[in-house]
């Protein structure tokens, strides 16, 4: 029962867990309750078909072909969403050797990845992957006005075998997020460098589009030009490339506001440069549904746990989530960023708090499935149990988001990634 | 478990308690109301005794007369009655590691009084002296189903100072202090008051870590020493003895030596534990290990000596390298090894709203629900010497109980009400309190009017 820690649990299966990779190509998840979130029929007995990594089949009843191997649980649902964390680019030990996630030398860092600072084998990611997270949006931290590109990965679990970073992203760059409130000018102001103020940390956001309104007009009537002149060609910027991808709409723009008024500064830009809006923290997003609604910006709420640390969390609600998906706006959960103990939030928690919280039982489900899926563009892989989506699902023994239920095992990609001992 | 008391005290230990009883004797509070309160229809959990189905609590100026099944008790005629027919009832959580009031709301420096750090050791500071009472952290561990907590100076002292049993209600803290109570003594080792280091100052090792808690309290020893040898010459009527001079944070300290005071101790990692063991050992004072989060690795070690735990459960290992071993099963472990286990908040770390939810995780880890609700109650009043008054639901203690509206560890049960002493501290129903327990510090201000059926809100 003594269990040292997850890492030697990781050394002690290696063994197992190649053998089992290769002999589980063909697997049938047989559920007493399947939630597959988009069929008509949920929580009814059903059967999902999984071979090379995919899902070929979902049927219900309890028939399973001869040549699989049968899984069974009491429920089955998609790999959870965590729609926005530090997870892999902020390490568990909160040491300057593990934190990568907030690179806090200049306010607008946009031209980095955390593609770039992703550890596949960071232990939260294994830790996370066992409470049946198995995508998640990895996006740098919330001290700059203009942060970064984050991206969405697979989690590995104490099972897998060695990936990399590039086999795991499901979305190398997912979006452009940008950050409002406290957190840049508490940094930088304190460093007297700007921005001290929310006036400042807007005109850098502004700036930084603005810049990169007029590369790409310098790019565009140079591609127009007739002989494309060599020694007048433009040149490379990195960071107005990456903010460029959010003008051009390639990506989403995810702003990072707690406060009403910061909501309003983040929908008030993106109106300016027709962004696609995805708003994260959304702390007092419920007191302005009606505003973000007509925005048409989608929210990452949480998390929902989130400690009462700072003026702009003041008004924090659990009932958030449950307020602004009953406005309509399109909800998905997240974890966000903890910087002391614990170093993380577990996804499944947090929707069991909005679940217990007006959102229910299905509302959660959606938000941390199909709902995080169509937010993040992904959702023509994971978020759903149909034919032809990738094979991630999450097997439990009793109502997913009870405290006291456990997750049983754990599937990504078709691989087994956990199982409960 | 308390110590003999010696023939006798320093004076000053006397009139450092006689100070204190003066300021709790007489609460400055409304009476409990003499007319006699029954809650009937609930399923009960006691906690000493199996749960009942369909029981009644009788209250009777704010202690519990009765408690027992429909039928087997009879209750006066002219009680007020509060049907619970279909809810649960269980004895007001207990929650022994908190930092409400002392990290006020909003948490920022003007508000946060929890680590004196101008040195390591500070045996001499007094929770009370910081404590907000009207912090909404208050209301909000209320809305959780909290009643008594152990309020504490931080962790970043090896010696933090003294803390503080209190029942949560009242707007002063002399409202709050339980009765004849002084409270613990903080201690820490470990990380946290390495931070000294940083200025190149002691302690930067965890030698010097025991090394200055050794010192202090050999220290202490001599102190006591030289006040019983003062008093025992007064009492044999010597008319020259000449009282040693006073010493405020020793005096602190010796009521740790006498069994009075507990040390309540922040500690993490195995290695750490067991020198606090150690040293509890040398100086032979009852010690209660915080946090405890490799305490599953040395559950025999622990177990053997009879040294509770209580455990602050987290959601993930990590955050600081002496968290990395947090483990789901900790608690089921520590449980089935013997060891006596509460679990705590240490709000802010969690919130208080959620200490049923730390429970469960405990039983979802594999401890059992029984333990699991021992941990939230009767374990935590034990381990700061108030079984006798708190921790279970039984004739003569305070009628200090919570009604759920489902299953303890259930995820959308909802604490329904919270009483303290037959006196109602939070009630869902009401929308400001409903406010405590779904929003922020900052509620009564800009929270708007939900349908609260359509959210999810009234129960």
């Amino acid at each position: 029962m003594t269990r040292p820690s997850l890492r030697c649990v990781l050394l002690s299966v290696v063994v197992l867990a190649i053998s089992h990779t290769v002999l589980a190509q063909k697997i049938a998840v047989v559920a007493d309750k399947l939630y597959t979130i988009t069929s008509e029929a949920q929580g009814q007995p059903g059967v999902i078909l999984i071979e090379n990594g995919k899902i070929t089949a979902v049927h219900m009843g309890s028939n399973v072909p001869a040549g699989y191997t049968v899984m069974h649980a009491v429920y089955v649902t998609p790999g959870l969403i965590d729609a926005k964390t530090t997870a892999g680019i902020s390490g568990a030990y909160n040491i300057p050797a593990d934190q990568d996630q907030d690179e806090q030398s200049e306010p607008n860092t946009a031209d980095v990845r955390a593609l770039d600072s992703f550890n596949p084998r960071e232990m939260l990611l294994e830790y996370i992957n066992t409470y049946g997270i198995t995508t998640i949006q990895a996006a740098p931290g919330i001290t700059n006005p203009i942060a970064g590109q984050a991206g969405i990965f697979k989690t590995v679990g104490p099972k897998t075998v060695g990936p990399t970073v590039d086999q795991l992203a499901v979305k190398p760059v997912s979006a452009i997020v940008f950050n409002l409130g406290e957190s840049p000018k508490e940094f930088y102001g304190k460093k007297d460098k700007a921005p001290t103020t929310r006036m400042m940390t807007a005109a850098i956001i502004r700036e930084g589009l603005l810049n990169a309104q007029a590369y790409q007009k310098k790019w565009a009537d140079w591609n127009a030009s007739e002989k494309k002149d060599p020694t007048k060609q433009p040149s490379r910027d990195l960071k107005l490339e990456a903010i460029s991808l959010a003008l051009r709409g390639d990506v989403p723009a995810i702003f990072n506001a707690y406060r009403a008024d910061d909501i309003d500064t983040a929908i008030r830009l993106a109106q300016e440069f027709k962004l696609k809006l995805i708003l994260s923290s959304v702390t007092e997003g419920y007191l302005e549904t009606q505003v973000i609604k007509q925005s048409g910006a989608a929210a990452l709420v949480g998390p929902t746990l989130q400690r009462l640390e700072s003026i702009e969390t003041s008004n924090a609600s659990l009932e958030d989530a449950a307020i602004l998906a009953q406005a309509g706006i399109p909800v998905a959960l997240m974890t966000g960023f903890e910087n002391y103990v614990p170093k993380n939030r577990v996804l499944l928690f947090e929707a069991g708090v909005a679940a217990g919280n007006g959102l229910g039982f299905e509302g959660a489900l959606r938000a941390s499935t199909i709902d995080a899926a169509k937010i993040l563009g992904i959702a023509d892989r994971v978020g759903s149990l149909e034919a032809g989506k990738d094979a991630d699902v999450v097997l439990y023994d009793g109502d997913p988001f009870e405290y006291t239920s456990h997750v049983t095992a754990v599937v990504v990609n078709g691989k087994l990634s956990y199982q409960r001992e | 478990m308390l110590a003999v008391s010696i023939v006798l005290q320093p004076l000053t230990l006397n009139a450092q308690e006689a100070a204190l009883n003066a300021a709790t004797g007489t609460p400055r509070i409304a009476r409990p109301s003499d007319q006699v309160l029954v809650v009937r229809g609930a399923k009960i959990y006691p906690i000493s005794g199996p749960p009942i189905e369909n029981g009644v609590v009788i209250v009777r100026a704010g202690k519990i007369e009765a408690v027992g099944a429909a039928g087997s008790i009879t209750a006066p005629t002219d009680a007020r009655v509060i049907d619970a027919t279909g809810k649960v009832l269980m004895p007001g959580i207990v929650d022994t590691h908190s930092h409400i009031g002392i990290i006020g709301n909003p948490p920022v420096a003007a508000n946060v009084d929890a680590n004196e750090g101008s040195g390591p050791v500070q045996p001499q500071l007094r929770a009370i002296d910081a404590i907000n009472p009207s912090a909404a952290g208050v209301r909000i561990a209320n809305a959780g189903g909290i009643t008594t907590a152990n309020i504490m100076p931080g962790s970043g002292n090896v010696i933090g100072g003294q803390t503080a049993y209190v029942k949560l209600r009242g707007q002063t803290i002399e409202e709050m202090l339980i009765p004849g109570t002084i409270g613990g003594m903080k201690m820490a080792n470990g990380e946290n008051p390495k931070h000294y280091g940083r200025r190149d100052q002691a302690p930067m090792t965890r030698m010097e870590v025991a090394a200055l808690a050794r010192r202090e309290y050999t220290k202490a020893q001599e102190y006591k020493r030289k006040w019983d040898d003062y008093n025992k010459a007064v009492a044999a009527g010597s008319k020259d003895a000449k009282a040693p001079e006073r010493d405020l944070g020793l005096e602190a300290l010796v009521q740790v030596l006498d069994g009075k005071r507990i040390v309540q101790h922040h500690t993490h990692r195995a290695d750490d534990i067991m020198t606090v063991v150690r040293i509890a050992d040398e100086f032979h004072y009852r010690v209660v290990i915080h946090h405890g989060s490799e305490a599953y690795l040395v559950a025999e070690e622990l177990a053997k000596r009879h040294i509770p735990v209580t455990l602050t459960i987290v959601d993930s290992p990590g955050g600081k390298l002496e968290a990395m071993n947090v483990n789901e099963h900790a608690a089921a472990i520590l449980e089935k090894a013997g060891v006596k286990v509460a679990i705590n908040t240490d709000d802010d770390i969690n919130s208080s709203r959620f200490i049923l939810r730390e429970a469960a995780l405990a039983v979802r880890g594999g401890m059992s629900e029984q333990g699991a609700l021992r941990a939230l109650t009767i374990n935590g009043a034990e381990m700061l010497d108030l079984g006798d008054r708190v921790g279970t639901l039984e004739k003569g203690k305070d009628a200090d109980f919570v009604i759920l509206s489902g299953p303890p560890f259930g995820v959308y049960t909802k604490v329904l009400e919270t009483w303290i002493e037959g006196e109602k501290v939070f009630d869902r129903r009401n929308p400001a309190d409903l406010r405590y327990a779904t929003g922020g510090y900052d509620v009564a201000g800009r929270y708007p009017k939900f349908d609260a059926a359509t959210v999810g809100g009234a129960q």
